[in-house]
């Protein structure tokens, strides 16, 4: 398992397939390094200037994710990201003019079937009809589609890594280029964010159904987090999966999907970041160009559910054709608040390394697991959770593997961590930061995230200094307070028999 | 300046006039050319044969360092299979020199430093991430690795107790099945076919490590590649004072067993209670040495290799909306063919359509050329992105231990993208028409055979099930 702090790790539902988590970079220099511009609509733009390649990352994150749904919206945020491939009134269409009543029909007769499949008395033979007349239209739609041009002219102009992801907490979209196509990243980025057109959406909900199939229906890890989650939380949205269930994602309509675009995808909630071979004078004049006559919108508003106070323990199974595995999570704060910092802290001293206390008890010592791992889910904007995740090793169970990671918390609980610890943690913090900012891409995805989530970059630089000041105390504290028996949700993968 | 003022002409413009895109358009849009050239890799040796790669670059404060050694799994006998796994993840935990594993553990994690070795098939590599202060002590642990390793056989039981389990899970997910059982079908009685088992993992002895690093890991045997934060001077005279009295192995070259003939195609279904099915198609293609890869990389761009720019993906998943993921790839092996496949997931009821149209594709791929702008898109993107292959510092490092190690040509990198711009839609074509044979290819399907929307023997071929372990 990696070392690098954990945040939002599964971000579920990229746009096409990539996996990564999201850590916060940070070092003395960052906050020389990045430069800021704030335009009059409230667009933020964060600009890293580095000339060793010719070569430079965008990321554009708006503000908003998964938990600013509601119950009737369920998956709507990623749905949108998947809707935001298919082209503007300008590209992706051989003829807006022409394609535009059309599309008008295809949505119509699509809210008909939408409303009418739930229906317990829905006359069959009426929606066959209409699922026939939809296939119709959608078939004499093709003639004005010109297919993914998006990713046709930053295919062609030398783009790499041109994706999108969703989270809980926020969406962000990325592409790297050659650094002499800034001018036109501007121009496809602005486009889309002015003049999307949603076209193919009927289709579009079905990749998606595929995706849900792909990530959490038949993987195990998938399916045990998203378990996990969902029953760790009893009121909060955060324990919705970001994908939505099978029936949301079916049921989600057009007209839903349209409103939450035009209800948040606007400056006041977006962030943009630049990082590579541009210059942050060039980049201002090319972003206010292109972004500065858009209208600010209005910002998302804070989600006002608090999560009641567990009355207990909970524990949940679930069966799956493989090998077993179990997941343990606690509330825990989010940031800014110093606690979660120092769980950071915590997550460095339990599995960071192989000379961390539940590697060396579990993996090393007791060799009832293969692996442990320790993080923070399932977002960051809203108090969350401190997870530890372990692969029991047969003919151990995934009860022998509870019971030793309980006593690891209890000792943690009642002795002080040791000097040679905190080092450790520190140190490792401290240089993962430098590590996270080798990449372009990666030092882009952190300004955005944490502009985003903590609503200030510079928690990036300030990280390590805070960090640095935390002691032992507080951290027995921590665990005192928050890693206690009667606070837990334990989800555990078992073996379906055959 | 006058593109600003124009600019913000349009933009004003757009303030009262409802409807006209104030944006350039992307399509018509003109760039100044990109200027770039080739970062140096330093190459240096010393007298006992190792060869050094460097590449200084203060940045930030860190340094990276990759050994690459000549051995990997091709080099491990059928009933010992699993060794190079073992040896690889021993090596790292089993202590060097003086030091405990524990002691190895402590010193690298008090560091922030990480330590990774891995095998693969034809090489093992060990990599070092550090701070820049740490290069002393990282250079020192080097040496005691390769020239005193422990092999700790404690750690060795763990190292082998784990693989053990790895192999009780690998059908927990589908695509680890059916990667597995296509290359069992394409590369049968081969070290690039077989997977370990108990048995297997369990007949490895420590002696066996031992004598897999004494055959393999000699300075003229292995590569020494640096980048980051360091002084070129300073690292040569540490290099020759840590490494200098080394000395040379019997120089024996990598023997690679011959490939035996493919299984004869079939479907292999693996039935399981799952809602989609994991599809692979496959079959086994070329090594580096073939010219035929330059056409092959860009029929694998319009096949499923260019993401939403692909075939495969707009006719399967944009068109129909039958999965999320659904590719191709051409892999170019180093010493022996790789594997041409396409992959995809869809669900149960529409497993056999979604392989119906990756045939589909295949054969239009054979019966007509490309047209000239699909073939000019594939072509601009491969050389337009190529300018990614150096933006990671430590990656042209590697990728240039890798180039000389396989013995390709001196001057790849600088014609890769001439060979790209020559290849015409004929050859596409012609390519195409040898190495994508829908009746010649493994089929695998790993989901519940009973919810298919056809039966697997529909597809033409004899089908045989996949047996659990």
């Amino acid at each position: 398992m990696n070392d690098l702090k954990k945040l939002a790790c599964r971000l579920a539902g990229g746009i096409f397939l990539v996996v990564f988590c999201c850590s916060p970079v940070g070092a003395a220099t960052l906050a020389e390094k990045v430069r800021e511009h704030t335009l009059e609509n409230g667009l933020k733009l964060l600009v890293v200037e580095r000339h060793g390649s010719p070569t430079f990352s965008a990321y554009i994150t708006i503000g908003v994710g998964s938990v600013d749904e509601t119950a009737e919206t369920r998956g709507v945020a990623h749905l949108l990201e998947h809707m935001l491939f298919k082209g503007t009134k300008r590209l992706g269409t051989k003829d807006y003019a022409a394609e535009k009543p059309l599309l008008e029909k295809i949505a119509a007769v699509g809210a008909q079937i939408d409303e009418l499949k739930v229906m317990p008395d829905a006359d069959p033979e009426k929606l066959a009809m209409l699922r026939q007349r939809l296939a119709e239209l959608q078939e004499q739609h093709k003639q004005y589609v010109v297919k993914d041009e998006f990713s046709r002219i930053y295919g062609e102009n030398g783009g790499v890594g041109y994706n999108a992801f969703t989270s809980k907490d926020l969406t962000s979209y990325l592409i790297s280029l050659p650094s002499n196509k800034l001018e036109l990243w501007a121009a496809v980025e602005a486009d889309r964010m002015q003049n999307a057109v949603l076209r193919e959406f009927y289709t579009e909900r079905e990749v998606i159904r595929e995706e849900r199939r792909r990530s959490y229906d038949t993987r195990p890890a998938g399916k045990l987090y998203e378990t996990l989650i969902a029953n760790a939380f009893t009121a909060h949205p955060y324990r919705n999966p970001i994908i939505g269930w099978d029936s949301d994602i079916d049921n989600l309509t057009l007209e839903e999907t349209r409103d939450f675009l035009r209800r948040y995808y606007a400056p006041i909630n977006t962030v943009i970041a630049l990082v590579g071979d541009v210059s942050f004078d060039q980049a201002v004049r090319v972003v206010e160009n292109s972004f500065g006559g858009i209208s600010p919108g209005t910002k998302v508003p804070p989600v006002a559910v608090i999560e009641p106070e567990p009355a207990g323990n909970k524990r949940v199974d679930v069966e799956f054709d493989a090998e077993p595995q179990v997941s343990i999570a606690f509330h825990k704060p989010t940031l800014p608040e110093r606690d979660d910092y120092v769980f950071d802290l915590i997550d460095q001293i339990l599995t960071g390394g192989r000379s961390s206390r539940l590697y060396r008890a579990l993996v090393l010592e007791q060799q009832l697991a293969t692996s442990v791992s320790t993080y923070g889910a399932p977002g960051g904007r809203y108090p969350n959770l401190f997870v530890i995740s372990a692969v029991p090793r047969y003919p151990h169970t995934a009860k022998e593997v509870e019971v030793a990671i309980e006593a690891e918390l209890g000792k943690l609980g009642r002795e002080p961590v040791t000097d040679e610890e905190m080092t450790r943690a520190v140190n490792r913090l401290r240089t993962d930061h430098l590590r996270q900012m080798r990449a372009n891409s990666g030092l882009a995805r952190s300004l955005t995230y944490f502009q985003t989530v903590a609503g200030d970059w510079r928690y990036l630089a300030e990280y390590v200094q805070v960090m640095e000041s935390i002691s032992a105390d507080e951290i027995r504290d921590a665990v005192r307070r928050y890693l206690v028996d009667g606070k837990r949700t334990v989800a555990v993968l078992t073996k379906k028999e055959m | 300046m006058l593109r600003y003022l124009t600019g913000l002409l349009l933009l004003l413009l757009a303030g009262c006039t409802a409807g006209v895109n104030p944006l350039p358009d992307p399509r018509e849009m003109s760039f100044a050319p990109l200027d770039f050239s080739f970062p140096e890799v330093a190459r240096e040796s010393l007298d006992n044969g190792m060869e050094l790669y460097l590449l200084p670059d203060d940045e930030l404060p860190l340094i990276d360092i990759t050994v690459m050694i000549g051995g990997g799994s091709i080099d491990v006998s059928e009933e010992k299979t699993g060794l190079g796994g073992v040896y690889a993840a021993t090596w790292r935990s089993g202590g060097a020199g003086e030091r405990t594993p524990d002691q190895v553990d402590s010193e690298l994690d008090l560091r922030a430093m990480n330590l990774g070795i891995n095998t693969d098939n034809y090489t093992s590599s060990l990599h070092l991430s550090l701070r820049k202060e740490d290069l002393p002590f990282a250079l020192t642990l080097l040496r005691d690795l390769l020239l005193t390793p422990g092999f700790d056989a404690d750690r060795m039981e763990i190292v082998r107790k784990q693989a053990i389990e790895a192999v009780r899970r690998r059908d927990d997910n589908p695509g680890s099945t059916a990667g597995r059982v296509l290359r069992a079908a394409l590369y049968p009685n081969h070290p690039l076919g077989r997977v370990s088992s108990a048995e297997t993992l369990n007949a490895i002895e420590r002696e066996d490590l031992l004598a897999f690093h004494r055959r393999h890991v000699h300075p003229d045997n292995l590569l020494l590649g640096i980048s980051g934060d360091f002084s070129p001077v300073d690292l040569g005279d540490q290099l020759e004072s840590l490494f200098g009295a080394w000395s040379k192995g019997r120089s024996e070259r990598q023997e690679i067993p011959p490939l035996t003939p493919s299984q004869a195609p079939a479907v292999h279904v693996a039935d399981r209670e799952l809602t989609q099915t994991t599809i692979f198609l496959g079959d086994r293609g070329i090594e580096k040495g073939n010219p035929d890869q330059y056409p092959l990389r860009v029929m694998n761009y319009i096949l499923g290799g260019g993401s939403f720019n692909s075939r495969l993906m707009r006719e399967i998943r944009s068109n129909r909306g039958l999965a999320y993921s659904v590719y191709s790839q051409v892999q170019i092996g180093r010493r022996l063919p790789g594997m041409i496949l396409l992959g995809g997931e869809t669900k149960s009821g529409s497993t056999l359509e979604v392989v119906g149209l990756m045939r589909q594709e295949m054969e239009k791929l054979r019966a007509d050329p490309v047209p000239e702008q699909e073939l000019a898109l594939a072509k601009e993107s491969l050389i337009n992105s190529f300018v990614f292959a150096f933006d990671q510092r430590h990656e042209v490092v590697s990728r240039a231990m890798r180039l000389d190690f396989f013995d390709y040509p001196p001057n790849y990198l600088e014609q890769f993208r001439e060979n790209i711009a020559s290849v015409t839609a004929a050859d596409v074509q012609q390519v195409a028409k040898v190495y994508l044979r829908p009746e010649m290819q493994t089929v695998v399907l790993v989901g519940q055979e009973q919810d298919f929307d056809a039966p697997p023997a529909t597809l033409g071929l004899p089908v045989t099930e996949v047996s659990r372990e």
